[in-house]
């Protein structure tokens, strides 16, 4: 496991920022992952010193931005999930990759989750189903951007 | 001396700052406040229009992939595909010809008219060919950016169009681009005219694909299956006479104070790339002049009412009581 810097955070980052920018249409919009919120939990997880709520946060603000919703909702829901993923992030190196993804797929789901609960307070309806589809798609990508090496170094496989 | 034997403080090897759940509260605070400015207040609209201007060049390198892809599955047609595509195109564009000329014929005659009631009488909009850039990010949403801004005097509130009908408004504008507000969304609302016989409604979007709504309808209303939905002009935004949609269905409960009326709307909503931005309409002040002087009786003057309640319009000094 090599040593990260922060020009490696922020370009991962906007590389997130540039696929959630690319035009997504129908069914692509709708199992779309959330890219930049990969990102950010990738980074809780594995650097905590570079990367911390605030950036979270942050990057909630820029998807608010992009997405032109209500002007901080997702930058809410991204500092809840940094606040989790923080707090846990040192038994995490305890967890087997299995154990891994299962807790960063919570983490997806309870970020739409509060994503939705502040839409309803917006005055929008309960959305279907499909709604959680990009968590699905999310923890996929996740799994396969883990088992391409850039692991959080699980407690039986030292690379 | 128990104050020496106290635990001293342990002094913090690694600065980390201040603590998560610190954190936590500082930025949950400054969101929520963020969402009342927003939602309540909006006073974010300029900042969102200067960020929009500051990821246009990311958003122009986002779009190259896809934009790559277009041209290249441009560029490989086939031939055959070409011709009988071009075939098709000239037989359309004949039979439009023809259609066109009626068309000439009776706007002529419509000006006449309008001319000789002294009408308001709309102009001709200009209107610009925007190109859709991407849907919108919400799947939940029925929005797409068009890549017409501020820089081509797009303002909020103008109309949109394809070849078929009505696909919605602009609701925000950006430098480079625009905001579009499906008919289907759920927060659009258009004034609408059932082309038969001209009962004035409300189209309402339901939020889902190719459904619009018209509540508030009575269950013996006149209307039909089939009907088509067309602008009726009053709101001052659309033109009049574009078409919007077609009657599906009619559910008459007379146990609900409302018929149950669905349409399918009747542009290609998701279909095209291409739309037109229409601005919005001006319309001149009805006159109002009395038209048929040569009427027997004064108290037969008929009273033109104008289109659009203007506070200009001057209204016809005559009452029954005048006459007497």
């Amino acid at each position: 496991m090599q040593t990260v810097s922060l020009k490696n955070v922020y370009l991962s980052m906007l590389l997130a920022l540039i696929l959630q920018l690319a035009p997504w249409a129908g069914y692509g919009l709708l199992i779309r992952p959330d890219f930049i919120l990969l990102a950010v939990i990738y980074w809780l997880l594995r650097a905590p010193h570079l990367c911390n709520i605030g950036t979270a946060w942050f990057a909630g603000l820029v998807v608010d931005l992009i997405s032109g919703g209500l002007f901080g909702q997702n930058a809410l829901a991204y500092a809840i999930t940094g606040f989790f993923a923080v707090s846990y992030q040192r038994r995490l190196a305890l967890f087997n990759i299995w154990q891994q993804a299962a807790y960063v797929f919570v983490l997806l789901v309870f970020t739409q989750c509060v994503v939705m609960v502040l839409k309803l307070f917006a005055g929008d309806d309960v959305p279907q189903w499909s709604y959680f589809l990009p968590s699905v798609s999310g923890i996929l990508l996740w799994q396969f951007v883990i088992f391409t090496r850039l692991g959080i170094e699980p407690a039986s496989g030292k690379n | 001396m128990p104050r020496v034997l106290e635990p001293q403080q342990t002094p913090s090897f690694f600065v980390r700052g201040p603590s998560p759940f610190t954190r936590l509260v500082f930025f949950s605070a400054f969101s929520i406040a963020l969402i009342a400015t927003d939602a309540r207040l909006h006073y974010l609209d300029e900042v969102r229009q200067g960020f929009a201007a500051l990821t246009h060049p990311l958003q122009t390198i986002a779009n190259v992939p896809s934009g790559f892809f277009h041209s290249t599955s441009d560029y490989i047609t086939t031939h055959t595909s070409l011709v009988s595509k071009n075939r098709h195109l000239e037989q359309k564009a004949l039979e439009q010809d023809s259609k066109l000329q009626k068309l000439q014929l009776l706007e002529a005659e419509n000006e006449h008219l309008r001319n000789l009631l002294g009408a308001s009488q709309s102009l001709s909009q200009p209107a610009r060919l925007g190109e859709i850039l991407h849907i919108g990010r919400d799947p939940f949403s029925h929005k797409v950016m068009v890549n017409l801004g501020t820089r081509q005097n797009i303002a909020p509130g103008q109309a949109v169009v394809d070849g078929d009908g009505v696909i919605g408004q602009v609701t925000r504008v950006y430098p480079f681009s625009s905001e579009i507000t499906l008919i289907t969304d759920k927060e659009l609302s258009v004034p609408v005219q059932i082309e038969r016989n001209g009962l004035r409604a409300i189209a309402f979007g339901l939020g889902k694909d190719n459904v619009i709504d018209l509540p508030y309808l009575p269950v013996n209303v006149d209307i039909q299956k089939g009907d088509r939905l067309i602008t009726s002009g009053i709101d001052g935004v659309y033109p009049a006479g574009l078409a919007v949609a077609e009657v599906v269905s009619i559910d008459r409960n007379p146990d609900l104070s409302f018929a149950q009326i669905r349409s399918r709307p009747l542009a290609g909503v998701k279909n095209h790339r291409q739309v037109l931005l229409i601005s919005i309409p001006v319309t001149e002040p009805a006159t109002g002049e009395v038209v048929n002087k040569s009427a027997r009786g004064a108290d037969r003057t008929l009273k033109l009412q104008p289109a659009l309640p203007q506070p200009t319009a001057q209204p016809v000094p005559v009452t029954p009581d005048a006459n007497r």
